[in-house]
């Protein structure tokens, strides 16, 4: 499974996101605030799944900033971390 | 845990600190002319005005007043206010004296203080939970001993004119501060305090903005609404959480008490529901310290109202 799907599942089901399934999360749908409407608390819990599934830290704000603007940032972060 | 665009502040409450500013600088020029005992003399002549005179400053005290002591009335009650608002008075002056004479002004009892240290040996960093009793920034300047960098979340408010202890002098800030009004909530830097093994401190006590991230626990025979934001991270992050709380013991002394140390085990889920038994412990801990110390409980609002108060994370009006 892609890195994008991978997340979009995880975001449902173990951020337990409620009226909205995986196929219906575009790429670029922003995660916090309006988009997905994921909060600070969010953030932490999605920050740890990340780190479990993909093996991946986001380690501070420099590095979270950027990815954690859609479902295609965050899945370009996990690639580019992982290929190196 | 702070809101992001999402949560706003709800209800009209502010806790921007009472008495301007140079209310403020008079009590700092006493405390550097005469120190404690001209302060507190001075102090006693305040809070008997504030307490006959000024109803509108007094009921904000009544609201936890009238549950902890149900049976008060007419001058009792009116004694029961006196005596509280006289001992927040005490503690802002001991804050002040920390800050412009030095630690030294005050002893801290800290037994809790090897513990704590065993905690933060395992490498998971600690959630230290504090909570709007005692003097809590006294509490914060012992934390010296554990020689770990100390993390404190808290906003500001345009306005407050109160100062922490440790912005008194010019020193380097012993203290780092997080904003939970920043991105993400503050979040990423909460999680990497913790990954580094350091103290991340909270308070337990109060919500900030709306209801979203509270859950109802009882507290003095009623429902009130406590975050559970610090036991989510707990949980996301396998930090353990210890409640310390502080006490004025004597007129220099104060206790830093270790009242709970909670474990939040993970997958508990995205709502507070998962979290209530966590809340309920914390306040819990709370009841008993209202009951053996009835006049150190600092929070000047209606807690058993509903909606939670605005901005009301901010520590900067209390001890």
């Amino acid at each position: 499974m892609e890195i994008t799907e991978q997340l979009k599942k995880i975001l449902v089901e173990e951020l337990n996101l409620e009226d909205v399934s995986p196929e219906e999360i575009a790429d670029d749908t922003p995660l916090f605030g309006e988009g997905l409407g994921l909060d600070s608390l969010d953030a932490v819990e999605l920050v740890v799944l990340v780190q479990k599934h993909f093996g991946v830290e986001i380690k501070d704000m420099d590095e979270g900033r950027p990815a954690l603007q859609s479902v295609a940032t965050l899945a370009a972060f996990i690639a580019e971390r992982r290929s190196k | 845990m702070p809101p992001t665009e999402g949560d706003r502040p709800a209800g009209g409450w502010s806790s921007r600190s009472v008495g301007s500013n140079w209310q403020h600088r008079f009590f700092y020029l006493l405390i550097r002319l005469g120190g404690r005992p001209v302060a507190y003399g001075f102090l006693r002549l305040v809070i008997l005005y504030y307490t006959l005179l000024r109803p509108d400053q007094r009921s904000k005290g009544l609201y936890y007043l009238r549950r902890r002591f149900p049976a008060a009335r007419g001058l009792e009650l009116l004694r029961h206010s006196f005596r509280h608002n006289l001992a927040l008075g005490q503690v802002l002056i001991d804050r002040a004296i920390v800050g412009i004479l030095g630690p030294g002004e005050l002893q801290v009892n800290f037994p809790a203080g090897p513990r704590l240290k065993e905690i933060l040996a395992a490498g998971r960093g600690l959630i230290l939970m504090t909570a709007h009793v005692g003097c809590w920034q006294v509490a914060m300047a012992a934390l010296d001993d554990l020689e770990t960098p100390v993390h404190l979340l808290m906003k500001r408010e345009p306005g407050d004119v109160d100062r922490l202890y440790f912005e008194h002098g010019s020193g380097e800030r012993p203290i780092h501060i997080i904003d939970p009004e920043g991105e993400f909530g503050g979040a990423l830097e909460m999680i990497a305090v913790l990954k580094r093994g350091e103290v991340l401190s909270v308070m337990g006590d109060r919500l900030l903005g709306s209801d979203r991230n509270g859950v109802a626990v009882d507290f003095l025979g009623a429902p009130v609404t406590f975050p559970f934001s610090a036991y989510k991270l707990a949980s996301a992050t396998g930090a353990p959480i210890a409640v310390l709380l502080s006490r004025k013991v004597g007129p220099a002394a104060y206790a830093l008490e270790l009242a709970r140390e909670i474990s939040v085990p993970p997958g508990l889920g995205r709502g507070g529901e998962g979290f209530r038994p966590y809340a309920a412990e914390l306040a819990a801990g709370l009841e008993a310290f209202a009951r053996d110390n009835p006049y150190q409980f600092f929070n000047f609002f209606d807690m058993w109202s509903a909606p939670p108060p605005a901005a009301a994370s901010n520590p900067t009006d209390t001890p």
